[in-house]
């Protein structure tokens, strides 16, 4: 009770620190709870709607329809062509896209949780991935239905979906983590990402195709667009293609930076997350 | 066994976005009391929440936490708790510890009571299966019978209480941190809180317990830490304890 004593084995207690190394790995074995967070957050957009999740498919659907119309006149593509790349690559863009803006209120939003119990930090950061992975997969049903009805372009290069979808889910941990990090600490970067992801729609090729970007700008917006990458490996897939090696390569770069980077920074500030909330 | 020990723990909190003039009326001042600067000439703002704590805990002891609005109470049941890591010093303990602050965690307004049972024990860490079988206790416990399976926002605040209250109480703690116990709810609940709250508090090996009410802490500890400006001014007997106290009732706040 007193300073001091010294009857109690020190050497017989656990240090009440977490490292970032457990944390990360930890976390991901209590799939119970962010597997549980993340369905609950997707179940309460259904509570009291008929279509719940389904009406970010549906506005999305709209979206194409009307700006198919557009851009098979703007770029003379062909509808056949144009219009799934277009669905294909926006399905994919809205998943990443809720991924980076909601990754900067990862620990803003969330201090009733860590503050009132001991969590492991990364448990937020899957629940987080999880939940967007679910409304994704509402998009992809309705998407692989306009294949079916539309085009009936599929083929086994569909299957590719599932080894670039886990490497953006790689990929969406780090982000969601290095920015939930970031933003808690300085909140001027919240505002600052919403506005660059807004403008990243349109300089990423979504709307439009690659192709219609020559040289020097195709370098800036294409080649170094870590986005576009993360769109490739998971929308060529989806338009019955095989991406390319080099998508592949680009995309586990990103991926090897991004988390290095992250664990160096969640490694040293992880401890003060609880005191930056 | 259970112990909980605590080193020479320290707790500064940076303040971010102060306004300047705090930051210059700080400045100004000599160093020293509970907020500063963090070195001299350097424009962070800090408080000193807790400035060289140690205690040990063991088995069987019931500690009560006694100390005015601000002297570290919560932040120290923080660190006890694994939340807030110590900024120098060191936190250790042996035994599943259960924090209990100011809210159930994961409570959620459009989630049914069923739902956030698990939710919350989840979050404490248990297994689905040991929820399943707390769940029949918290059912009898809390008298809400087909409330269980409506949304949690239907709840009147007593209601509220009382979900909350018997999920707290049939977890199964082996080191006990509360911050201002637990509210029960109406008269007639509050009796029967009583007596399962002395149940609850029999299962654990250890509680930390921070409160106001010396009611409260004498009913349930067997000691007594002061806490004065983030440090221990005192620790004994509650007699000893709540002398000390009501001493330093009549002594500045701040040091």
């Amino acid at each position: 009770m007193t300073a001091g004593t010294t009857d109690i084995d020190r050497s017989e207690l656990r240090p009440l620190m977490t490292t970032a190394r457990e944390d990360l790995l930890r976390g991901l074995t209590r799939w119970h709870v962010y597997g549980r967070l993340g369905w609950l957050d997707v179940k309460r957009r259904y509570r009291r709607t008929a279509l719940g999740p389904f009406w970010g498919t549906a506005s999305l659907g709209l979206f194409v329809a009307a700006l198919g119309s557009i851009g098979v006149g703007l770029w003379k593509q062909d509808a056949i062509t144009y219009v799934p790349f277009l669905a294909g690559g926006l399905i994919v863009w809205v998943f990443i896209q809720a991924i980076l803006t909601e990754s900067c209120a990862l620990f803003i939003a969330t201090p009733g949780l860590f503050k009132q119990t001991r969590l492991d930090y990364s448990v937020l950061a899957y629940a987080l991935v999880w939940r967007n992975v679910i409304a994704f997969l509402h998009n992809l049903a309705a998407f692989l239905l306009g294949v079916l009805i539309f085009t009936h372009n599929v083929g086994w290069p569909l299957l590719l979906l599932i080894p670039g979808l886990a490497l953006v889910v790689i990929n969406a941990v780090w982000v969601t983590l290095f920015f939930g990090v970031a933003c808690l600490r300085f909140r001027d970067l919240q505002p600052l990402i919403g506005n660059v992801v807004q403008i990243a729609i349109f300089v990423t090729p979504i709307f439009w195709p690659p192709e219609v970007l020559q040289s020097s700008t195709r370098i800036v917006f294409v080649t170094f667009n870590p986005l576009y990458h993360m769109i490739q490996v998971m929308r060529l897939p989806l338009m019955n293609q095989v991406p390319p090696r080099s998508t592949y390569l680009a995309v586990m770069l990103i991926a090897g930076v991004g988390w290095t980077v992250t664990f160096a920074v969640f490694d040293y500030y992880r401890r003060r997350i609880a005191y930056w909330a | 066994m259970a112990a909980l020990v605590l080193d020479d723990v320290h707790v500064e909190f940076p303040v971010y976005g102060s306004q300047r003039s705090l930051r210059r009326a700080i400045l100004e001042r000599a160093t020293g009391g509970m907020i500063y600067r963090e070195k001299r000439g350097s424009e962070r703002i800090v408080i000193r929440a807790l400035a060289g704590v140690s205690l040990t805990c063991r088995d069987g002891d019931r500690v009560a936490l006694v100390g005015h609005n601000g002297a570290g109470k919560s932040t120290l049941l923080r660190v006890m708790a694994g939340i807030y890591e110590p900024t120098r010093g060191r936190a250790l303990a042996q035994g599943r510890i259960t924090p209990l602050f100011d809210t159930m965690p994961g409570l959620d307004g459009e989630d049914s009571g069923y739902e956030n049972i698990i939710t919350a024990g989840s979050l404490h860490g248990l297994t689905r299966a040991e929820i399943e079988r707390i769940i029949p206790d918290i059912e009898q416990f809390s008298e809400l019978g087909e409330y269980l399976t409506l949304p949690y926002r239907t709840y009147s605040s007593g209601m509220g209480t009382r979900l909350a209250f018997s999920i707290a109480t049939a977890l199964n703690p082996e080191i006990l941190l509360m911050d201002e116990g637990i509210g029960a709810g109406d008269a007639r609940f509050a009796e029967r809180a009583a007596r399962r709250m002395d149940e609850f508090m029999g299962k654990s090996r250890i509680i930390v317990l921070a409160s106001h009410s010396e009611y409260l802490l004498r009913a349930t500890c067997n000691r007594g830490v002061l806490l004065h400006s983030g440090k221990i001014i005192a620790s004994g007997t509650l007699d000893e304890v709540f002398e000390r106290y009501r001493e330093s009732t009549h002594e500045p706040l701040a040091g």
